[in-house]
């Protein structure tokens, strides 16, 4: 027995001593920048431009991507920035970006946007500003953008007897929905997420700019105008519009809204490029008659617009131990048509290009997917631009770092699940949101002053 | 036994089991599915045509979906994951376990100041919400050096799991006689040598009923994982699935396949052990 | 080893890593937790620390989402312990009898308590799924229902399915504890009680139940602490949606702490469910007449 046990303990100690040694072996490597992007593969197509100036000019230096879910950026950022081990590179959607560029966080950008020529070259609509500018200094490099627009299924569009999507109206989109639905039994009409996450507040805040209302002011020191009759208009809308959607619309984020289209099971929805992507990749009939559209008018105000991933790169500045190199190496790969392409195309259409010549650049336009919807492509890539905003640029009245703030919080998707979910009066649902949102402008006046 | 009355029990038995089976056969089911037949409406009860591809590219790597030159897919991280899983849970296993048995024998047999409060302040150690000290602890892993390494994360979970194995280890010892021990030691041996030769075979159920605990409580933690890792080489099994969700695109087959294969070192652990887990557990365990 | 050591050392020594641990890993970040509660603290900052006193209780003891969170906390825990208690001796019960092949059964129902949280609830959320879940599908062929439920998407359904996966996956462990203490009760109580003429029911409630009590109530006390601390299971199912109908306190203190940027507030949040804690521990220490073990053992 004595023995038997003694060998249980050198297994033991043995397992024990794996245990210990194993963090210490994988920490004798290379020197690593971490790199952190979106789920995706561009991420890494990017890293790898990252690592080819690296072997040229860096020995020893190797950029390595992570890929991070969106709904985890916050867990990451605090969990890393508490750590004092920060990424050296962040692709980021701008409203973190003006959020973390207000709290000081971030390294200033300004030189290599001069070495890539960023103002010059960015497509029509946008400027370098958009991506991160906070008090005069640009904190981000425009990387890539993705507008949120209107999916069409045009073979259904046809079959109800509809207009074309393009002239559309809130009335006609609702209209449309309705119709498509009844042709088509089992199957929605519109989708989009409704669930309590980024998503959700993406899809919401499309319609309340339509309807002409906003969350904080920019304009007017930033003050809190969430419970407009606009904002509530935009509400009761979505909610009459909900009865063209899947029941299980409001437990709906990113993965569902698409989900739901590539499979058939919605005449249209709202999202991204990717949906394009998707179906291409397996739903070949859904792709063949699939259209993007601008986001319908508002019938008053006769205003459309898209929230819009104003993606940039940006650097944090405490305990970055890789900010020269990684300057460098984002100009050594943004300078070069080959690797924009190469990014562009890595998940097609999904990740719009920020460069005209990108944008032109015939590697870009022979992919089959340009080639089969020219139309809808460049609507993705470029038509769309004078319609982008986001939470942290509302309207694209002014940067707001209060916006990437709002995103952690959910609280435009939970208003609208206040309505739907608990049949609370939009106005009072909305009066809800408003008290939410002044309490992060109090919390965070430091930020705006 | 009456013979009706068995079959029906055994009937019972037969429905019951099956209704509790039915979410793992499901995932198996639909780990051998290709990936065109997952999405299938009607779904199809089993797989038309069987396809080991979900697991394949688990533990070979290669995913058919990448594009070439785009970075690591995640699923070429799910042996890494895996070794970090078992090492992190051997790792705290045997620190949870080797502490809290010695601990408890002392409790059992020494006298001091304080001892009878110990296993209650380790209890409820055991019921503390991990969501309160998760972050703090991680606080306390920074000043340490130690975030983002499976040393830190073995820490953590001997964190949460010692108290129990305290708990267990003490109702545990306290049903051991001491009469053979004291006689040894009155035969003149030493303190040590009767832990060693008599104490530890007799407390062996015990001590594998705490094990058990302990590794599936370190296996199938998420909390402590999301907050302290970070690398993706690093991470452990059930924080590296979850990047099979990238936002637009889930491979069920993949994640059902992983649910698969996490669950199997699980499995053949229980079919060794079950008999010692009722056992351990019915020894006074959570009587008090 | 030579080395003379004193009965009373190899006592303390033995004592000694326990305490350590106990110190390093539960008594300090507890009591960081309790520092954190009266700070402000924003993650991103973690730098800035000022001193707010009790401005985070006071946060969240006005915040009406910690009370809704409160409430469905007790919903949660009280029907999932509930179902666990009754489903647990049922089945116990039922393995407890003398058929052949019986340990196979065992090894089968006793299996859902081995199965990572991770996952069960994703095989939920692909079970469950509206859309193309197998149950919906299963339950429309046998007629039950006249369309798909939308099981994940309204807040009463969402709360009755994270219940059942809670039920689902730690009956097990009632019944691992139950099954032990059947095995201990004398079999001729029964022999006696069968003499009497006492039928299959009379001998459970007179017999078996009594024996039971003691351990139901300790197991009844244990799970319903667990389940009202339990964050990964609604966590990864539902994340406390739709709305807020499924939120529980624990994803109140994370959400705060991680997605709010209130580390103060999370901690505070922490601090209020370990008082609920206290109050649950002390009925525990009660029922199990703290201070009587000498006399078990």
């Amino acid at each position: 027995m004595a023995t038997l046990i003694s060998r249980r303990t050198a297994l033991g100690s043995t397992l024990a001593v794996t245990a210990l040694s194993a963090p210490s072996i994988a920490q004798t490597r290379d020197r690593v920048a971490r790199v952190w992007g979106e789920p995706g593969p561009y991420v890494g197509v990017f890293t790898n431009g990252l690592n080819e100036w690296a072997q040229r000019n860096a020995p020893g230096l190797r950029f390595e991507a992570e890929q991070i879910p969106w709904d985890q950026v916050y867990t990451k950022l605090a969990t890393d920035l508490a750590a004092r081990r920060p990424p050296a590179l962040i692709s980021v959607e701008s409203p973190i970006a003006y959020q973390l560029a207000a709290e000081g966080l971030l390294e200033p950008m300004d030189e290599v946007n001069r070495n890539i020529r960023a103002a010059e070259r960015l497509v029509a609509g946008f400027t370098v500003d958009d991506f991160g500018t906070w008090k005069g200094t640009q904190y981000a490099v425009p990387l890539h953008h993705q507008g949120c627009l209107l999916v069409v299924q045009s073979d259904a569009v046809q079959e109800a007897g509809l207009s074309d999507p393009a002239t559309w109206t809130w009335q006609d989109l609702l209209n449309g929905a309705r119709a498509i639905q009844q042709k088509r039994p089992g199957t929605a009409g519109y989708t989009m997420a409704l669930g309590r996450n980024l998503c959700g507040d993406y899809h919401v805040q499309q319609f309340i700019w339509a309807a002409g209302g906003l969350t904080w002011d920019p304009a007017r020191n930033f003050e809190t105008v969430f419970n407009s009759p606009a904002t509530i208009e935009a509400y009761e809308f979505i909610k009459e519009l909900y009865a063209t959607m899947p029941r299980s619309a409001v437990e709906f984020s990113f993965l569902q809204v698409v989900d739901q289209h590539v499979a058939g099971r919605t005449g249209m929805s709202a999202y991204w490029g990717r949906t394009m992507g998707r179906a291409a990749d397996e739903a070949q009939p859904i792709f063949r008659n699939m259209e993007y559209y601008l986001n319908p008018r508002h019938p008053g105000t006769g205003q459309s617009w898209s929230w819009t991933d104003i993606n940039g790169w940006i650097m944090p500045r405490r305990n970055n131990a890789f900010i020269r190199e990684s300057k460098e190496a984002i100009a050594h790969v943004m300078n070069s048509p080959e690797w924009m392409a190469r990014y562009t195309n890595s998940l097609f259409p999904n990740v719009g290009p920020v460069f005209k010549d990108t944008a032109s650049d015939a590697a870009v336009q022979r992919h089959p997917m340009y080639e089969a919807k020219r139309r809808s492509v460049e609507l993705i890539f470029s038509g769309y631009v004078p319609k982008a905003c986001n939470s942290g640029h509302e309207l694209k009245r002014g940067i707001n770092p209060l916006g990437g703030i709002g995103h952690g919080r959910n609280v435009w998707s939970q208003v609208a699940q206040r309505i739907l979910v608990n049949n609370e009066a939009p106005r009072a649902a909305v009066e809800w949101g408003h008290r939410q949102f002044e309490d992060i402008r109090r919390e965070n006046r430091r930020l705006i002053e | 036994m009456n013979r009706w009355l068995a079959a029906l029990l055994y009937a019972l038995l037969c429905a019951v089991t099956f209704v509790v089976c039915f979410p793992l056969l499901w995932a198996i089911s639909t780990s051998l599915k290709p990936k065109e037949e997952i999405f299938r409406w009607p779904p199809t009860l089993l797989p038309e045509r069987f396809t080991f591809e979900s697991y394949r590219e688990l533990l070979f790597g290669g995913s058919a979906a990448s594009a070439p030159g785009a970075g690591t897919p995640p699923s070429d991280f799910f042996l890494h994951w895996f070794a970090n899983s078992i090492i992190v849970s051997v790792g705290s296993t045997v620190i949870s376990i080797t502490v809290a048995t010695l601990a408890a024998y002392s409790l059992t047999r020494f006298r001091f100041f304080g001892q009878r409060a110990v296993p209650y302040v380790a209890i409820m150690g055991y019921m503390i919400p991990s969501v309160i000290f998760v972050f703090p602890m991680f606080l306390t892993l920074v000043e340490l050096d130690l975030t983002d390494t499976l040393l830190g994360l073995t820490l953590g979970y001997v964190c949460i799991t010692l108290p129990f194995c305290l708990w267990l280890m003490w109702a545990f010892f306290r049903g051991v006689p001491l009469e053979i021990e004291e006689a040894a030691l009155v035969d003149g041996a030493s303190r040590l040598q009767v832990f060693r030769q008599i104490v530890l075979p007799v407390a062996l159920p015990g001590i594998i009923a705490a094990s058990i605990f302990a590794f599936i409580v370190s296996w199938n933690d998420y909390l402590f994982g999301r907050v302290f890792m970070n690398s993706m080489e690093l991470l452990p099994l059930t924080v590296g699935v979850m990047h099979f969700f990238d936002g637009t695109h889930v491979d069920w087959g993949l994640m059902m396949a992983s649910s698969v294969l996490m669950t199997v070192p699980m499995a053949i652990l229980f079919g060794f052990m079950q008999r010692h887990l009722v056992a351990g557990f019915g020894a006074g365990a959570v009587k008090g | 080893m030579r080395l003379r050591l004193t009965d009373r050392q190899v006592g303390v020594l033995f004592m000694l890593p326990f305490l350590v641990a106990l110190l390093l890993f539960l008594v300090w970040p507890i009591a960081e937790a309790v520092r954190l509660s009266f700070v402000r603290y924003n993650p991103l900052r973690p730098e800035v620390q000022p001193f707010v006193g009790l401005d985070n209780y006071r946060f969240v003891l006005e915040d009406p989402l910690f009370w809704e969170s409160f409430h469905q906390a007790l919903i949660w825990t009280g029907w999932s312990t509930f179902f666990q208690a009754v489903i647990g001796v049922g089945l116990a019960l039922l393995l407890h009898q003398p058929l052949r092949g019986i340990n196979a059964f065992r090894g089968l129902l006793l299996f859902p308590y081995i199965v990572p949280t991770v996952v069960i609830a994703l095989n939920w959320r692909w079970l469950f799924n509206s859309e193309i879940g197998i149950v919906n599908h299963l339950l429309l062929q046998a007629g039950i229902i006249a369309e798909p439920v939308a099981w994940l998407s309204t807040p009463d359904m969402a709360m009755a399915s994270a219940i059942l996966l809670n039920v689902w996956k730690y009956t097990p462990f009632v019944v691992i504890v139950v099954l032990a203490r059947l095995q201990t009760i004398p079999t001729e109580l029964y022999d006696a009680a069968k003499v009497d003429g006492a039928g299959a029911l009379r001998r459970f409630r007179d017999i078996t139940l009594p024996q039971l009590a003691e351990v139901l109530a300790v197991v009844v006390v244990f799970r319903t602490i667990w389940t009202f601390n339990k964050f990964e299971e609604i966590f990864l199912l539902t994340r406390g949606g739709p709305g807020t109908s499924t939120y529980n306190l624990a994803l109140y203190a994370y959400d705060q702490s991680i997605a709010n940027l209130r580390m103060g507030v999370g901690a505070a949040a922490g601090v209020l469910m370990l008082l609920v804690l206290l109050v649950a521990s002390f009925l525990y220490i009660r029922l199990t007449g703290f201070g009587r073990e000498d006399r078990a053992a």
